[in-house]
């Protein structure tokens, strides 16, 4: 299986990714920013969708998505009269139909929309790999650089904002972050699928453990493992057995069924001990 | 009837229960659900398909399979309500995209899932439409006093002995009104119609009364208008519905007396001021 060479690039693809994803997920729990990743998915697409059609690389189309849904979300939660959920609602409809608007007017709708949607893990080239590094390398340094503020305003941001810390710029690199896991996950997993990439794993390593580093570690390992999991369950159904097996989706179902068993045991001991006690 | 006045038919009434029910799930903060149960249809639809059941049925089912499996999950007290959402959120849009990949009948058309299909509603769909909205609508206006009690103050709401078989009974209604838009509007778009009248409305009156039925309005007006602009500029109706309700909702922002007007002006209450 991995003597093929689209699975030997897959493979490096899905653990660039894993290491990525695992870090912003730490960080999108530890904020409570769930909907803000999904959202984020949904204003990308527009982006991804044009330069798709434009002809130019879908990398530095997400990228510039990627400012603008950042610059939006930072304004639009400035409305006081709207709360922030009602204001990331919104942008998940009204972008992602912006998107759906584009693509509809070419002739192969339904196969543009669905690679950009799901992404095509199996058919990525070495540029893409260079692009997902790349990002993971600024977004792995800005981490490390910021990380003890981002931490810090996620638990107390009365006492950050005391501290003369900026909380608005501080929150637009949060959003920047995740959206440049999007950017990087854009052309192999999709940008529907992200999600499953920045909340899952990070919320079974939660049940794991309650300190930061360890869920960020046990995140990345997560992502890896079910990674590599999935990209072998999809070889070995089209190949031996002739069932199309999406590898995005079977990795997105295989970590959703991680956590479900995760949380299961969690429930049950809970359970268990509060009859015993 | 023609194949567009069906179609016109079955989006302004689905956009009026839609803006109407939009205005409860702001109240109670439930967008992010509302999103979940959105994507949640997506395998029911295709599972649907399978068994040549009516997708709507399915579309019910697993979004009802979702709403449970919430209930126990945020049981874990380790992870927060958002990230829960966002679990399931992911996890059945994955399996969507899975068994659809893996159905071996002629493929079920996935865009038409994800962006809907309204040129193609039957008869039978709009009739579906109109008893679900009408029933909706029923319920919500019976328990009005109720469900705004239990959204303002739930505690003072649960003390009383209501509140929990009232949330429940909110979210079969939310879920309801979320499978008749989405033959329309598909699985992600139908979020559009739930929930930008409602806050735009807002920007329009401070009255509750009044936020009803102008979410009521603006939904089935992005409704017509979404649809004639589709028909008119060959655009996937779903989404020209769903950017007419941006569109209005920016309109309204600046034009609306409790929008940019209302911010422009000095922060927070006015004292010793009469007029508002």
């Amino acid at each position: 299986m991995l003597s093929e060479p689209f699975m030997q690039r897959a493979l490096l693809e899905v653990l660039i990714l894993a290491v990525v994803s695992g870090c912003v997920g730490t960080l999108v729990l530890v904020r409570r920013h769930a909907f803000v990743a999904d959202a984020l998915t949904h204003t990308m697409f527009p982006g991804v969708a044009i330069a798709f059609f434009a002809g130019q690389s879908l990398f530095v189309g997400a990228l510039v998505a990627a400012v603008v849904s950042t610059v939006l979300l930072t304004l639009l939660s400035s409305v006081r009269r709207v709360d922030d959920d009602s204001v990331l609602a919104l942008l998940v409809a009204t972008f992602f139909a912006a998107g759906v608007v584009v693509v509809s007017r070419r002739a192969s709708f339904t196969s543009d929309l669905t690679s950009l949607l799901f992404g095509h893990l199996l058919t990525v080239d070495r540029s893409t790999i260079v692009q997902s590094a790349l990002v993971t390398v600024v977004v792995v340094g800005v981490l490390v650089l910021i990380g003890k503020e981002l931490v810090f305003r996620s638990f107390d941001p009365e006492a950050f904002r005391a501290l003369g810390y900026r909380l608005l710029l501080l929150d637009a690199m949060t959003d920047a972050l995740v959206a440049l896991v999007i950017v990087a996950a854009a052309r192999a997993i999709g940008t529907a699928l992200v999600v499953a990439l920045l909340v899952t794993p990070a919320a079974t390593a939660r049940l794991v453990s309650d300190r930061i580093p360890i869920i960020g570690l046990v995140s990345v390992g997560l992502i890896a493992a079910c990674g590599v999991a999935g990209l072998s369950l999809s070889y070995v159904a089209s190949v031996d057995h002739d069932v199309r097996v999406e590898p995005g989706a079977a990795i997105t179902v295989i970590l959703t069924l991680v956590f479900g068993v995760l949380a299961t045991t969690t429930l049950l001991t809970r359970h268990r001990r509060r009859i015993a006690a | 009837m023609s194949i567009y006045g069906r179609a016109l038919i079955e989006v302004m009434v689905a956009g009026f229960a839609a803006g109407v029910i939009g205005v409860h799930i702001v109240l109670r903060r439930l967008q992010f659900f509302t999103v979940a149960l959105a994507h949640a249809t997506f395998p029911g639809v295709v599972v649907a398909y399978w068994l040549g059941i009516l997708p709507l049925l399915g579309a019910l089912g697993f979004g009802w399979l979702v709403v449970g499996l919430l209930v126990v999950l945020t049981r874990l007290k380790q992870v927060d309500g958002s990230s829960l959402v966002g679990v399931l959120l992911a996890g059945s849009f994955g399996l969507g995209v899975l068994l659809q990949g893996l159905q071996p009948r002629p493929a079920l058309d996935l865009t038409s899932i994800l962006t809907g299909h309204v040129v193609a509603t039957s008869t039978a769909d709009v009739a579906t439409s109109i008893v679900v909205a009408v029933l909706v609508l029923a319920v919500l206006a019976a328990l009005h006093k109720e469900l705004v009690f239990g959204a303002f103050d739930p505690l003072a709401a649960e003390a009383q002995g209501y509140s929990r078989w009232l949330d429940l009974l909110l979210l079969l209604a939310v879920e309801a009104v979320i499978i008749t838009t989405v033959p329309a509007m598909g699985t992600i778009l139908s979020v559009a119609l739930m929930i930008v009248p409602a806050i735009t409305a807002r920007l329009w009156t401070d009255r509750l009364g009044l936020t009803f039925l102008i979410a009521g309005l603006l939904g089935a007006g992005s409704g017509l208008l979404g649809l004639t602009m589709s028909d008119r500029f060959h655009l996937a109706a779903g989404g020209a519905i769903a950017l007419t309700t941006g569109a209005m909702f920016v309109l309204s922002w600046l034009l609306a007396p409790f929008g940019l007007r209302r911010q422009m002006q000095p922060h927070g209450i006015q004292l010793g001021s009469t007029t508002s």
